[in-house]
């Protein structure tokens, strides 16, 4: 058993006929750090539940390791690391037992499941609290010994569902640093959910973006960069009236047109050929931008136009 | 590696029982009223009622012996209910999940808990056991008997425990599974609960209560309790407790299986 990921038109319709997933299909190498991004809603979680036998699909072929889902979870189960995005602890017991428990369950002797907890409350930086019940852990201690909880077996494959929404930046980067060691050191592959665009273009290699059950654009975050081909030109005033009424004089004049209070932005093909009509339009109405940028699409815009693109074609 | 390990159904359970025995104990709120509830059965109704035990009726018995299945029986429903009580907490915190995720067998998810409810539901009837010789208990079938009562009542706690787990695992919700319980306290009421079934008046408790498989419980521990070895009240008994068991362990299989490939 690999590494290896391979979905193939997964469709998952739950009762009442919501379509939660509409034909996915993706690929993720053995070593690879593979991100779904998307917002609330997407079909994330439901794929990550499918994908680690806990749901079954409505059709679709699943293998995890060259192992059919289907036909043999159990030989799935052993292989895989899942942290869901709802933490599964049990707050009775201390973080020390359920590390434990869950290495016993795992095939470890007691004498190994000791060590085991040992090094991995370290790890996760839980060492004050191991002997504590988690039900008096914070949401952060919770996330971390979750986390634990999903690698006590080495697992070669980890799937890790929106884990660090809600976190506070020094628990997201104590986890976005353990799961960048595990991939980059340990060849651990990762199939990671978020909707964090910044997530997604820190850790991943590739990334496919998710909107209502379908993956509507996939790459690195260069490639969806790069396929978007559009620059965004990027204009700020004093005032949000000021930008209110630049947005309306310049529509027409790009692909697409932005604006958050005292913010414009402009998509277009090309920035620079654009810029001069661009200037002359604002002089003409005695508009002065406090700032003008042109820039490369960050991973923002392209998730927010490929998800007007779809909702246009809806 | 971690394809080279080898799962035990063996080790599952025994970690699934300790594990809940754990929470059992860290718990005591679970368990203790509903042992003082049954306690209290009994000294008030040995107490308040024994009087009535002069009737001819009763031929002579000690009123203790012939309440005191109530109590044992009422202090099993709380113990082996517990089992389905511990599944529901599991559900709602997400943590049912993390072991779905494990290798693990996943009748030992759900055997643990039970097993453990069956040990608490042992030292509870015990402990009620040993309170009832103080106040004055005598055993006709003798220590033989008290073993009969034991395995009587852990056949019980087990139906109860299948049912309460079938109905947690279908409902995942705490207040349905603790309103499925209280199903069985019309069926410790309707029946011959505090008076012989030739003392019943009103016709149709004479007739729920020889629905009533609890009836077959009761009369099978005061056949022991007061007249000795008597065979055909033990094997009504048993045979009930056998049915009953087969009808709940059957429903709480199914739902598991259920609840543990979500579709
Ligand atoms: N168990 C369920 N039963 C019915 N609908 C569900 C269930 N789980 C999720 N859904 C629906 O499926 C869609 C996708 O949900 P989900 O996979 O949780 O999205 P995400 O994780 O991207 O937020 C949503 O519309 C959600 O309401
Ligand atoms: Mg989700």
């Amino acid at each position: 058993m690999d590494g290896s990921i391979s979905v193939h038109e997964l469709v998952k319709t739950y009762k009442g006929d919501v379509k939660a997933v509409q034909g996915v299909s993706f690929e993720v190498g053995e070593g690879e750090f593979f991100a779904f991004l998307g917002p609330n809603g997407a079909g994330k979680s439901t794929t990550v539940q499918i994908l680690t036998t806990l749901v079954k699909p409505t059709t679709g072929t699943i293998r995890i390791g060259g192992v059919d889902v289907g036909k043999e979870p159990e030989r799935v189960r052993w292989n895989i690391g899942v942290a869901l995005q709802e933490t599964g602890i049990d707050p009775v017991l201390t973080g020390r037992e359920l590390i434990e428990m869950q290495a016993r369950l795992f095939g470890f002797s007691k004498k190994e499941a000791k060590t085991r907890a040992d090094e991995l409350l370290t790890l996760v930086d839980l060492n004050d609290a191991a002997d504590r019940p988690c039900g008096k852990y914070s949401g952060g201690m919770r996330r971390r010994l979750d986390l634990a909880l999903t690698l006590v077996h080495k697992p070669k494959i980890l799937f890790l569902d929106e884990p660090t929404t809600g976190l506070d930046p020094s628990n997201r980067q104590a986890i976005w640093k353990e799961i960048k060691r595990l991939n980059r050191e340990e060849g651990t592959t990762i199939f990671l959910t978020t909707q964090y665009l910044e997530e997604a273009d820190q850790l991943a290699d590739r990334i496919s973006i998710i909107n209502q059950g379908k993956i509507v654009a996939s790459g690195s975050a260069e490639e969806l960069k790069r396929t978007l081909g559009f620059d965004a030109i990027q204009l700020v005033f004093e005032l949000d009236e000021e930008a209110e009424r630049a947005s309306q004089i310049l529509t027409g004049l790009g692909e697409n047109i932005e604006r958050s209070k005292d913010e414009v932005t402009l998509y277009t093909e090309n920035g620079t050929q654009l810029l001069s009509e661009l200037v002359r339009k604002l002089d003409e109405n005695n508009l002065s931008p406090k700032t003008l940028n042109v820039k490369p699409p960050s991973l923002d815009d392209v998730f927010i136009n490929v998800t007007n693109e779809q909702k246009e074609r809806a | 590696m971690s394809e080279q390990r080898k799962g035990s159904f063996l080790v599952d359970t025994l970690v699934f029982t300790k594990r809940s025995i754990i929470t059992i104990i860290r718990n005591p709120l679970i368990f203790i009223p509903n042992l003082i509830i049954s306690l209290f059965f009994l000294f008030v109704y040995e107490g308040g009622l024994s009087g009535i035990s002069e009737l001819p009726a009763f031929e002579g018995a000690n009123y203790l012996a012939f309440i005191l299945p109530v109590s044992i029986v009422s202090a099993a429903i709380g113990g082996a209910g517990g089992a389905g009580q511990a599944l529901v907490k599991d559900l709602e915190n997400g943590y049912f999940s993390r072991l779905l995720l494990t290798p693990s067998s996943r009748l030992a998810i759900v055997l643990g808990p039970i097993i453990a409810g069956m040990l608490q539901l042992l030292i509870q009837t015990v402990l009620i056991l040993v309170v009832a010789y103080f106040l004055g208990l005598e055993v006709a079938a003798g220590f033989g008997g008290v073993i009969v009562v034991l395995l009587l009542t852990l056949g019980w706690g087990l139906a109860f425990a299948g049912y309460s787990v079938g109905v947690a695992l279908r409902t995942k919700n705490a207040q349905s599974a603790q309103a499925g319980t209280f199903v069985f306290f019309p069926l410790i009421f309707l029946s011959t609960t505090f008076v012989p079934y030739e003392l019943i008046e009103a016709g149709w408790l004479k007739v729920a209560a020889t629905i009533n498989p609890t009836t077959y419980l009761f009369e099978a521990m005061r056949s022991v309790f007061i007249d000795g070895w008597e065979a055909w009240p033990l094997v009504r008994g048993f045979l009930v407790i056998a049915l009953l068991c087969a009808i709940t362990i059957s429903f709480s299989a199914i739902s598991a299986s259920k609840a543990v490939s979500a579709d």
